[in-house]
């Protein structure tokens, strides 16, 4: 096949089939938004839905919130500059993320069964600083997750139809904005059922579609006799592809998935008994999903594809509308679209619960927030967020750089949050200081402040060691205990003492999230051992809870109202 | 090689699928559960 360098022959969907296609998903999306909407919305329901929602709406919203447009576009880019093994460094290890950490997210639910953030748990837990900078981080993130949503939707738009970016990021926000404001996270969830049925049908037929387009399994030989592929790349155990995608994106998802608002909210929305199978679930459909949507960059690397304007985030749509028909096209935009908005109105739904619960809530005292109030700064703050989001998209801010720091923070959070559901030993400062002092590590190794050599370099490469082992025993001890927990991160660190010095500091993303860990871990410790504090779990339970208790009234009208549906 | 990577590409597709699966019927479900006793799904 010949390879497509340009725009020229690329079927694109026009004017009207973009707007048509918007007008359909999103009208869809307002439709079942307004079908679950009440008159009188009660503040909890739209921050956790009552926290009882079932298996499949969990499932379904856990896999599409943690599908964003950016995975799709970097697992094909791993495929493409990879080789075989990129889809698998990126989709994998993503996936099994959300695997690790629900042993976590089964204690923090049973600790705080009706808790709306994981920032108000920590408030309950520590104080009011802890929970300042747990609000803060998911602020800050999810705000750069919005942007970065909006920048995608108007990147895909402005590629398929002659619609220029602005308007495309305008169209997305509005869109989302609309059908996410009334009911909130109950709006959030139902739709992502929609959306995730978009996304993952659209990745059974086009991955197989474009593969059987693009000449079969012939692709692979004439790939590699046309020079297209290095050896590297045919290597599915690429040490290449482990150490510059595998290893810190191990590192920096951990992060991801225990910092980040979107999943604690979900956490908290789902019935108790179903949180394992959601979790399951959603570590499945999000690792077959990504990896497969990576397999269209592995092609594009065998067919010798250049992509449009040397830009990797234009391979999945470039690909797509090189190799099949318009009606394939079409859903294949409707996927991205799905995958985006349904990230974007978690982010809606997640900032506002934080504004809700962590600044307005818990500064007025739970028995003295007023409900009414309570929801229209929820609803101001989606306002707000999207105006600030399409702000940054226009503004051309580098997100990525912002990103890591985010992630940065979430990677110092990680050891101090975990660590504060379980041993009732570590106090506000030791949590507050670990967490300031691991940033103030991790900022010169990331960025390369100084140059990592000669006793800074035996430092930090010492900090990596005790990094690995805190990032494989925090895994370990959350599915076998503290026993197991201890044994795996001491031997992985001893393994890696044979391996680590003279070797990580050329890989600064890992040295500092790595660090980012070990840090926080060794401050946290620290401080924590010796302190007398035998801290109370139950107390958790006392302060965090509901702020709205119109639920008896409200209940008994939707059940006339479904009855009458 | 050549057959190990068609099947490595497409077997992804076909777990998705299965996902989809489980979902779509898991929802459905509790939608009818949820009619049948007169009250809201979410």
């Amino acid at each position: 096949m010949p390879p497509a360098s340009d725009g020229a022959t690329l079927t694109t969907l026009g004017v009207v089939g973009v707007v048509v296609l918007l007008l359909v998903f999103y009208g869809g999306t307002m439709w079942m938004s307004v079908a679950i909407s009440r008159r009188k919305e009660n503040a909890d329901s739209y921050m956790t839905a009552g926290n009882k929602i079932g298996f499949g709406i969990s499932a379904a919203s856990m896999t599409a919130t943690w599908i964003w447009a950016s995975s799709m576009y970097a697992s094909a880019s791993a495929g493409y500059t990879y080789g075989i093994s990129g889809p698998i460094h990126y989709g994998l290890w993503g996936a099994l993320m959300i695997l690790f950490i629900y042993p976590f997210g089964k204690r923090i639910r049973s600790v705080a069964p009706r808790a709306h953030t994981l920032a108000e748990v920590m408030y309950a837990r520590h104080g009011r600083s802890s929970q300042l900078m747990l609000a803060g981080s998911n602020v800050l993130g999810s705000v750069i997750s919005l942007t970065s949503n909006f920048i995608a939707g108007g990147a895909l738009i402005a590629i398929l139809s002659p619609l220029p970016f602005g308007a495309g990021i305008l169209i997305v926000a509005a869109g989302v904005l609309l059908y996410t404001l009334w009911s909130g996270f109950r709006a959030s969830v139902l739709t992502d059922f929609a959306q995730v049925m978009a996304m993952l049908g659209a990745c059974v037929v086009i991955i197989p579609a474009v593969f059987f387009a693009a000449g079969g399994p012939a692709m692979f030989e004439a790939g590699v006799a046309a020079g297209n592929v290095t050896a590297e790349q045919q290597d599915f155990f690429s040490s290449e592809a482990f150490m510059k995608q595998g290893a810190p994106y191990i590192a920096a998802v951990l992060a991801y998935a225990i910092g980040n608002q979107t999943i604690a909210q979900r956490l908290f929305a789902v019935r108790e008994d179903l949180i394992k199978p959601t979790f399951v679930t959603a570590t499945i459909g999000y690792g077959g999903s990504v990896i497969g949507i990576g397999m269209l960059g592995v092609m594009a690397l065998y067919l010798g594809i250049t992509p449009m304007d040397g830009d990797v985030n234009n391979l999945i749509p470039q690909i797509v509308a090189e190799y099949l028909p318009l009606a394939v096209v079409a859903l294949a935009f409707l996927m991205i679209i799905g995958s985006l908005s349904s990230t974007a109105d978690s982010d809606l739904s997640a900032l506002s619960s934080i504004v809700m619960a962590d600044i307005y809530g818990q500064s007025k005292g739970r028995g003295n927030a007023d409900p009414k109030t309570m929801l229209l700064i929820g609803r101001i703050t989606m306002i707000v967020a999207t105006a600030a989001a399409l702000y940054f998209a226009t503004a051309k801010f580098n997100i990525l750089d912002l990103l890591v720091f985010v992630g940065a923070l979430w990677g110092c959070l990680v050891f101090p949050v975990i660590a504060s559901f379980y041993w009732k030993k570590v106090t506000n400062a030791a949590f507050t200081v670990s967490v300031l002092a691991a940033l103030a590590v991790f900022l010169p190794v990331r960025f390369g402040w100084f140059p990592v050599d000669g006793l800074w370099g035996i430092v930090v490469e010492a900090l990596c060691v005790i990094g690995v082992g805190v990032v494989l025993g925090i895994m370990a001890f959350g599915f076998f205990g503290p026993t197991a927990g201890k044994v795996v991160g001491i031997a992985a660190s001893v393994a890696m003492c044979f391996v680590a010095f003279g070797f990580l500091r050329d890989y600064l993303e890992l040295s500092g999230a790595l660090v980012a860990y070990a840090v926080s871990f060794l401050v946290c410790y620290l401080m924590s051992f010796r302190s007398t504090q035998e801290f109370d779990f139950d107390r958790i339970k006392q302060v965090t809870g509901d702020f709205d208790d119109r639920d008896l009234a409200a209940t008994a009208d939707e059940k006339q109202t479904a009855a009458a549906r | 090689m050549t057959v190990a990577l068609t099947v490595y590409v497409l077997m992804w597709p076909v777990i998705v699928f299965g996902v989809l699966a489980v979902i779509a019927g898991n929802f459905f479900k509790e939608m009818r559960e949820a009619r049948r006793q007169g009250r809201p799904m979410i």
